[in-house]
């Protein structure tokens, strides 16, 4: 316990300024962590060879400017964007439904983006006018946004009971799953094949368009997440004190279901349902850095990109030579971190 | 000064129908009203009307003007609840809490005059020590006690407390309640409390008003409204009330009373 000789202000000041430090410390490893990403593979690119391509473009080989460029840049810098996104949604959605198992995908905004690659996968063989590459993230996007909308009927129709959303969500999971199921069954070998691959995510189908996309999705809707960190903090004390201050929970869930459809939607069509970030993310952070909003949202944010940007560095350094689906390994490195942080935890306490 | 007044007060729950035309006693300055009766007598539902969580028919007026014509963050800033259920028990701090309500309502303080001001209440409570406790570690009470920290945060004209001692202790109790007692006469205000215990409302409140069914049974005096015949009609106890040395009623509950069995009167 502290002295007690110190003001609370300068107790509580001293806990913000420790907070602010780790959360720098983590902005230093996702940096850190991004040059690792664009080390690994098999070019024999090093880290200078990268620091200098990306400052000047033209101090590299065409060959491997086009490596550097085209390739690495645009996987590395989509973990990046995606993992912040999954971040921050997921802390937004445990807050939001006060439940610390909550992610976005309990809402079903990404079962309902495979279902919506799944049918573009199945229907383009049908199709053969209908671009391949477009129609895939357009239909998981448009499914992904479709059950957000869905989301938010019904939240406006319960008045914004939590658990009905919840319930709701799962529903809608286990409505997706089926009808993609039905899919599979009917499709032919090789579409299941794709399904299923689309299904574990994978960040290698990613161009600058897509990482511009998800990014500025991301930046347009961080300032909406700032806006409100107060609020959202007050809100971990419990609904009824919320509303007894004159807060309109019910209209504040609307607000934020809709960023969160949005910000997962997004996240999820370009690059596969990959899971799991949107529930450990904002665990970590929490475990970090307390649970006030100033820093949580950031933080988690933060932490899903460093958590994507490791796996992705992970799936092209574990075996050389072959690129590990990306959403194999986010559980891999989600989860002894975790736990490695809930341990050491314990023991503080 | 502080006049509040509450009139014509009507709400329901879908077609149920919870409370039936409500008038609060014109409350002015230092005064304490308490809420009493049963469960499902429409107190938590009067209080939450009170606040404006729930929508009724009905006026209800502070300093002359109608809450339907003020702001409503302006009401917030004057009129502080402590709903029944204390804060949950997260990782949350109670400073981060108390802070992150101030700067939500756009309480005007600085950095240090709100740390000072959140010690301040803190040590009024006793919560100093857990003040950067997270309030998973904390007791029921201590979380109730955090809740009612809150509502004193804004400093409030009216102070609505729903239930404010339900987890606490016997001490605690009656120290809450000397608090909410001291801060009305040191800054004046009004104070309307749900309460279940009888001693406590006859202890500290100027006027009870006494609830069945959403309707009114009895309003008035601690000495008035608390009487034998009206605990029996409201609670179904059979009770002897003597007075105290200052002359405030005392109750003491000797039975039920058994459904369809008559009161001998």
């Amino acid at each position: 316990m502290a002295p007690a000789d110190l003001s609370l202000h300068d107790r509580f000041g001293a806990i913000h300024r420790r907070r602010l430090l780790i959360i720098s410390v983590m902005v230093l490893a996702l940096f850190l962590s991004l040059g690792l990403d664009l080390a690994a593979g098999p070019a024999g690119l090093d880290i200078g060879d990268i620091v200098g391509g990306i400052l000047d473009p033209q101090s590299l080989a065409l060959r491997h400017r086009i490596i550097l460029w085209e390739v690495r840049l645009p996987d590395a810098l989509i973990a990046l964007a995606v993992g912040a996104a999954l971040g921050l949604a997921g802390i937004e959605t445990q807050t939001i439904l006060d439940n610390p198992l909550a992610s976005p995908f309990t809402l079903g905004v990404s079962s309902a983006a495979v279902l919506g690659a799944s049918l573009a996968i199945v229907l383009v063989p049908v199709l053969p006018f209908l671009p391949e590459t477009a129609i895939l993230p357009v239909m998981a996007l448009l499914f992904a946004l479709g059950s957000g909308t869905l989301i938010l009927l019904i939240v406006r129709w319960s008045g914004g009971a939590r658990e009905t959303v919840v319930l709701f969500g799962i529903a809608l999971v286990f409505l997706c799953n089926a009808l993609t199921a039905g899919l599979q069954y009917l499709a032919s070998a090789e579409a299941v094949q794709q399904i299923v691959f689309w299904t574990i995510g994978n960040l290698t189908r990613a161009g600058w368009l897509e990482v511009g996309l998800v990014t500025a999705c991301f930046v347009v809707i961080l300032p909406f997440s700032l806006r409100q960190v107060w609020i959202m903090t007050l809100l971990r004390g419990g609904e009824a004190h919320a509303r007894s201050m004159g807060i309109n929970v019910a209209r504040l869930r609307i607000w934020v279901i809709l960023r969160i459809s949005i910000l997962a939607a997004f996240a999820v069509c370009f690059v596969g349902a990959i899971g799991f970030i949107g529930l450990v993310g904002p665990h970590i952070a929490r475990l970090l850095l307390g649970e006030d909003h100033r820093l949580l949202v950031p933080g988690s944010a933060i932490c899903g990109a460093l958590i994507l940007s490791l796996a992705s560095f992970l799936s092209k350094a574990l075996v050389p030579g072959v690129i590990i689906p990306v959403g194999i390994l986010t559980a891999v490195v989600g989860v002894p971190v975790f736990l490695g942080l809930l341990a050491g935890r314990r023991k503080a306490i | 000064m502080t006049i509040f007044s509450a009139t014509g007060i009507s709400a329901s729950y879908g077609r149920t129908r919870i409370l039936h035309d409500v008038d609060l006693p014109e409350l002015h300055d230092d005064e304490v009203l308490g809420l009493l009766g049963p469960n499902a007598s429409g107190k938590s539902t009067l209080m939450r009307c009170l606040t404006g969580e729930k929508t009724h028919h009905g006026r209800i007026v502070l300093d002359g003007i109608d809450r339907d014509d003020m702001d409503v963050m302006a009401w917030h800033r004057r009129v502080a609840t402590m709903p029944q259920t204390p804060p949950n028990p997260s990782v949350l701090m109670p400073t981060e809490l108390m802070w992150s309500t101030a700067r939500a309502l756009d309480l005007d303080f600085s950095d240090r005059e709100l740390a000072d001001r959140i010690e301040d209440i803190f040590n009024r409570l006793g919560l100093d020590d857990f003040a950067l406790s997270p309030l998973h570690v904390l007791s029921g009470g201590k979380r109730q006690l955090v809740g009612l920290a809150l509502a004193l945060l804004r400093d409030p004209d009216v102070l609505l407390l729903d239930e404010p001692t339900s987890a606490l202790d016997l001490h605690w109790r009656m120290v809450v309640l000397d608090l909410v007692r001291e801060r009305l006469t040191e800054r004046g205000g009004v104070v309307i409390a749900a309460l279940h215990d009888l001693d406590l409302a006859a202890r500290y409140c100027d006027r009870i008003v006494l609830l069945e069914a959403g309707q009114i049974v009895a309003s008035g005096t601690p000495g008035g409204v608390l009487t034998p015949d009206n605990l029996a009609r409201v609670y179904h106890v059979e009770t002897s009330v003597s007075r105290d040395e200052q002359g405030r009623p005392a109750v003491q509950v000797i039975r039920p009373i058994r459904s369809g069995e008559r009161l001998a009167r």
